[in-house]
């Protein structure tokens, strides 16, 4: 039939994407796309690996893609997707005032878009999306660690990428509960890009600058990794780490007593929530619910990190 | 940015309808603030929305939904799915909190009035343990004052951010207006009336308040 036609439209889109798409065969209601940012972040790899999951449970192919939070990237994958004849794609967009023009370059071709956690500035281009209340979930952080810090003493805060729109979205969540505490001090903020290694060297030195220092609250749980390696080697394990995610390694983290609290988004789920929205606006022409969903996020620490999975917490 | 004021026109539109009443689209002032696009205009749009809604929507809305303590109590034991519609607003998206309007009185078990985010927990239904805490500010959790009410809809915003922000306006409102006495609160009686957010039939009340009195 048309194996061959597929195979070279792999190839196609391998060579324009510059990774390696998981074509996977099923019944033929025709193929998905799901574009995300890189999988080195196990949270966009949960996202990815749930939609995939639920699009083949629901008789899809998937085009498993990439953008690595780059914004002529993300609109080069779409062109691939269309030329593909997508039926739909799920996207975690790389920017949300960038990625309107792939969005509706989409939507001009015919091929409707789900959305998850990141939104755009725009309504009316995607069918859904489906948000992560990052500001909701930074809010949930802050109020632990303040409840930690016991509402005073001098903390450090490591900020995300700049050009990710959920690293402010999170520090400003954090400093909307946690600047109306005046007695808690921020002494330093940096950001450390999401990176673990460059939150070690962050911290080593934010240490050196303010050995006084009570707690460190991230903008992710990689960033809360580095760091806590850093207080780990200088002896200062007395330090409150709160992250944000809900990953496995802090989870672990957090068991040991390590880490004390992080802030999960249902990444695996939002991703199927977007199939099946995507599945049954395909089949009717509407998905019966608003174009923007939140979805809240979820405070883990010792109660309950032993009911963390995958970025999915169970009953 | 075009797309800013036309948000904000929808939103004055929708405000508009529940009521049936007709409110001017903007004043001078409102023009002004809806004129400044993105997230540099939010104070503007948050601090005329609550301006228009706050007295005159949003807490007529809390007088007339809020249930008795032991109402709603009864109406959660058949099941949140069944209390939530007939009493309540569910926040925006999948598995997000049903939002009701409570008023009740009760003894207070225990307070808190050292922390920035000051709290007492009353005994409401009689049998001297602790049923739920109300929240005194002036830091208040939650956003159910923002998502008790069906007229605040996240797809009227630009974004997490701005809807964001009218909740933390709308708490810091609530809060402001409490009178709060000073010294022990743990053995009076009080009466309030407020807002809470339930995800599951059993989660514990932490109600945003929005009157309190406390018998002398």
């Amino acid at each position: 039939m048309n194996l061959n036609r597929r195979h070279v439209l792999g190839g196609m889109v391998a060579a324009v994407s510059g990774i390696l798409p998981a074509l996977s065969l099923a019944q033929g209601k025709g193929i998905i796309a799901i574009i995300t940012p890189s999988h080195d972040n196990p949270f966009f790899k949960a996202e990815a690996d749930g939609a995939a999951a639920k699009a083949k449970e629901l008789g899809y192919e998937v085009m498993v893609l990439v953008h690595d939070d780059d914004a002529n990237k993300q609109s080069e994958l779409f062109d691939s997707a269309i030329a593909a004849g997508v039926k739909a794609i799920i996207l975690d967009n790389a920017g949300a005032d960038a990625s309107v023009a792939a969005v509706q370059k989409a939507k001009d071709a015919g091929i409707p878009s789900f959305l998850i956690d990141r939104e755009i500035t725009a309504t009316g281009v995607a069918v859904s999306q489906i948000v992560s209340n990052n500001y909701q979930g930074a809010q949930l952080g802050a109020e632990e660690f303040v409840k930690l810090m016991g509402e005073a003493g001098e903390f450090a805060e490591l900020i995300g990428k700049e050009s990710d729109t959920n690293a402010g979205i999170r520090s400003k969540g954090y400093h909307d509960v946690i600047d109306q505490y005046p007695d808690l001090k921020m002494v330093a903020s940096q950001t450390a890009n999401w990176s673990q290694t460059e939150a070690y060297t962050v911290m080593e030195s934010m240490l050196q600058a303010n050995p006084g220092i009570k707690g460190v609250i991230s903008g992710n749980d990689t960033m809360a990794m580095g760091a806590w390696a850093a207080l780990e080697a200088a002896g200062r394990t007395d330090v409150i780490v709160v992250g944000f995610d809900g990953s496995n390694d802090v989870r672990d983290s957090i068991l040991k007593g390590g880490i004390k609290a992080t802030v999960l988004q249902p990444a695996y789920a939002q991703a199927q929530m977007a199939v099946e929205q995507a599945d049954k606006f395909l089949a009717g022409g509407s998905t019966g619910t608003e174009e923007k969903q939140l979805m809240d996020c979820v405070l883990i620490n010792a109660e309950n990190a032993a009911k963390l999975e995958t970025f999915a917490l169970s009953a | 940015m075009p797309r800013t004021p036309y948000a904000f026109l929808c939103l004055v539109a929708l405000l508009a309808m529940p009521g049936c009443k007709i409110i001017k689209t903007a004043d001078e002032g409102e023009a002004g603030a809806a004129a400044q696009a993105g997230e540099a205009g939010d104070e503007g749009r948050i601090a005329a929305l609550l301006e228009k809604t706050y007295d005159s929507e949003l807490l007529p809305l809390i007088a007339e939904k809020a249930q008795a303590t032991g109402d709603l109590r009864s109406a959660l034991a058949g099941g949140l799915e069944a209390a939530g519609p007939s009493f309540g607003n569910r926040g925006s998206g999948e598995g997000a909190a049903w939002n009701f309007a409570v008023k009740g009185e009760g003894k207070v078990v225990e307070a808190n009035l050292t922390s920035r985010a000051r709290k007492a927990v009353l005994d409401t239904d009689g049998d001297g343990k602790a049923d739920l805490t109300l929240q005194l500010g002036p830091v208040i959790k939650g956003s159910s004052l923002r998502d008790v009410a069906p007229f605040y809809r996240f797809g009227d915003f630009r974004d997490q951010i701005e809807f964001a922000k009218l909740a933390r306006a709308l708490n810091d409102r609530a809060s402001a207006a409490l009178v709060v006495p000073e010294g022990e609160l743990a053995g009076k009686s009080v009466s309030f009336t407020g807002t809470v957010d339930l995800k599951a039939a059993t989660d514990p009340w932490l109600v945003t308040v929005v009157s309190l009195s406390v018998a002398p």
